[in-house]
């Protein structure tokens, strides 16, 4: 890596972002920022004669051009983070190929890492002995950032992302927000065209995941124009900061739409969504004449029913009459579908569903 | 990757590495009582077991009936490499623990650039502890005196040795970025060192740890150290040695790197690279 790379990851106001500005020999303007096509990525799990194959991702396809922000939408377990990391070439998928700007992402790798910036979710992911300075410092030298470059680049992230008064001390005294936004200025280190953000907001105090949501749409994306390929499973987060929106489920990418399709789409205009105490059996609501989907969702012992229909209204004294005699019914309410009951409509599985253990194959 | 952005990013990782080792309390106290505390099971040990310090019988098998010697000898060396081992061995798993592997695994930097800037800290810091102890134990009466004409063959001879036995600790590197778990490998390797060099005795005092010990370039970097320091002789085949030492390091560098490599992709490939 030469000092001209190094200069450029200034702030975006004093260089060109982008491949082009970092090496005009490997310039491609009319690629994407990114290519998933066909992406298959499984994983053996058990031992012995109880050995079985998921696919984790099956068959993803995606194409993202620049400037984009582009969110993937799915339950806990339904591939995104996958999908991420064989992007991020941390792992090798079983067939397909992704192309960052362009460039095949394993057969040249050390280019496509240079691009891409890296968030995942979860707070342990720095050094936790180091201040925000030093494990910056690292992570910098790791992308080729040395000298004056490195510490302006340095000063402007602490600068934006608020860390100044904390520079110096030990991330172990931090909050898990304080944290993210350190995390969140390694992703941008070395000014790179594709951020790849998986669950930026997990588990962080709604301020900060106020404040990352922000960040991400004024000063990542609109501001800088990075291209962002964001994973989340809040659709409250997808709809207000996404262009377009992929659902996964089970691995595979059921579609690809602007939240302003995905809620025109949906065929009816109402979501009956009833709480009740202990787990009722849902198959014969299901079964009720108008009743086009249900999902529900245990928790603390009471379970949500969402029950898609062309008209609410219909089916409800029916869908009561059942529930009632499972338990008690602790709430009734007919909304507006949202995000999430698109997810629901289209994928059969809601949001708040742990798919992790999906299509098993035998070995 | 040009050689100064390489370098430099050796540089950073010693750094690091420096920064979060002193940044438990603990290893100040370490570093203030341990180099005394060392000697003295030695020291006592000797005494039990031959009084004055010098054995006949010891000094049949060695040539020098120096006990103590021959053992602090082979203490401060076998400290060298274990603490090499340990180091670097464990340097990426401390890396998974910290959830960190993964950025650095999905950088542009090769892992192994960050392997060797572990093993160049952990070569630093085991160096000073070894000085430290060689300085004490030069100023007890144990009959080692470290001379200049001494010290630089004992160095040449130490270097060899941790060349190839960091090339060995970078495939057990490999292996625990796969299978995550380091100690039981470890333990595993010290106890095969212990009883087939000779760290703690003369090897010769059984026919098939005489044979095995020279499979081990620790056999053969302590011998001629011992031989060097204890009856102050260069006439032990010095360069013969050398050369053995550096055909050795040159089979355990390469199959250590070959070994990272292959481990490292497997890795990628089952997708365990961040998991513990």
């Amino acid at each position: 890596m030469t000092n001209r790379e190094g200069d450029r990851a200034l702030e975006p106001s004093h260089c060109p972002t982008g491949a082009a500005a970092a090496n005009p020999r490997t310039l491609e303007p009319s690629s994407p920022a990114l290519e998933v096509q066909a992406v298959v990525k499984k994983f053996r799990r058990g031992r012995g004669l109880k050995k079985r194959i998921t696919r984790a991702v099956d068959g993803a396809t995606l194409t993202l051009p620049r400037g984009e922000l582009f969110g993937l939408l799915g339950p806990n377990g339904a591939g995104k983070t996958t999908l991420v990391r064989c992007i991020a070439t941390l792992l090798i998928p079983d067939a397909g190929t992704i192309k960052v700007l362009g460039h095949d992402a394993f057969k040249d790798s050390l280019y496509c890492r240079q691009r891409i910036g890296l968030l995942t979710s979860g707070e342990r992911t720095l050094y936790w002995k180091l201040s925000a300075r030093d494990n910056l410092n690292f992570f910098a030298a790791l992308y080729g950032l040395t000298g004056k470059a490195r510490d302006k680049r340095i000063d402007y992230l602490i600068e934006l992302l608020g860390l100044k008064d904390v520079e110096r001390e030990r991330l172990e005294r931090y909050s898990s927000g304080m944290k993210q936004k350190v995390s969140l200025a390694r992703a941008i280190l070395h000014n790179p065209d594709l951020i790849l953000l998986d669950e930026p907001s997990l588990g962080l105090d709604p301020q900060f995941a106020r404040f990352i949501r922000q960040f991400i749409k004024e000063e990542l994306n609109r501001k800088q124009g990075k291209t962002i390929l964001l994973t989340t499973h809040y659709m409250d987060e997808a709809d207000e900061l996404c262009q377009r929106i992929a659902f996964i489920n089970k691995g595979k990418i059921v579609d690809v739409k602007t939240p302003e399709q995905y809620k025109r789409d949906i065929p009816h205009t109402e979501v009956l969504e009833i709480r009740c105490q202990g787990q009722p059996d849902t198959a014969p609501i299901q079964a009720l004449p108008g009743v086009e989907r249900i999902a529900s969702e245990f928790k603390d012992g009471v379970t949500t029913l969402k029950v898609v229909a062309p008209r609410a209204e219909t089916v409800l004294s029916e869908v009561i009459e059942l529930l009632r005699k499972g338990g008690r019914i602790l709430g009734i309410d007919i909304k507006q579908p949202t995000l999430e009951d698109v997810f629901l409509y289209v994928t059969g599985t809601s949001l708040g569903a742990d798919t992790a253990e999906h299509k098993p194959e035998a070995q | 990757m040009s050689f100064a952005a390489t370098t430099y990013v050796i540089r950073a990782e010693m750094v690091k590495t420096v920064r979060i080792y002193f940044a438990y309390p603990i290893i100040i106290v370490f570093w203030a009582i341990f180099p005394v505390l060392w000697v003295l099971p030695f020291l006592f040990q000797g005494k039990a077991l031959v009084g004055s310090g010098s054995s006949a019988a010891f000094q049949q098998l060695t040539g020098s009936g120096n006990y103590m010697a021959f053992i602090l000898i082979g203490a401060m060396v076998s400290n060298f490499v274990f603490s090499g081992l340990w180091g670097v061995g464990n340097s990426l798993r401390e890396e998974t623990y910290w959830g960190t592997m993964e950025y650095i695994i999905a950088s542009p930097t090769h892992p192994l650039v960050i392997l060797v800037g572990k093993t160049l800290s952990e070569a630093a810091i085991t160096t000073c502890i070894v000085v430290l102890q060689a300085t004490i134990i030069s100023l007890l009466p144990f009959g080692i005196a470290f001379t200049v004409a001494k010290v630089l063959p004992v160095l040449l001879l130490v270097g060899l040795l941790m060349l190839g036995f960091y090339g060995f600790a970078i495939a057990l590197a490999g292996f625990t970025l796969l299978i995550k778990e380091v100690h039981g490998w470890i333990h595993t390797l010290e106890w095969v060192f212990f009883l087939f060099s000779p760290i703690r005795y003369p090897v010769q005092v059984n026919v098939i740890t005489e044979f095995v010990s020279k499979l081990i370039p620790l056999t053969w970097a302590l011998v001629a150290i011992r031989a060097i320091i204890m009856v102050n002789r260069h006439d032990v085949g010095l360069w013969k040695i050398v050369g053995v030492l550096l055909g050795m390091d040159a089979v355990l560098l390469v199959g250590g790197y070959l070994t990272f490599v292959a481990l490292e992709r497997k890795t990628r490939r089952d997708g365990t690279v961040g998991m513990h």
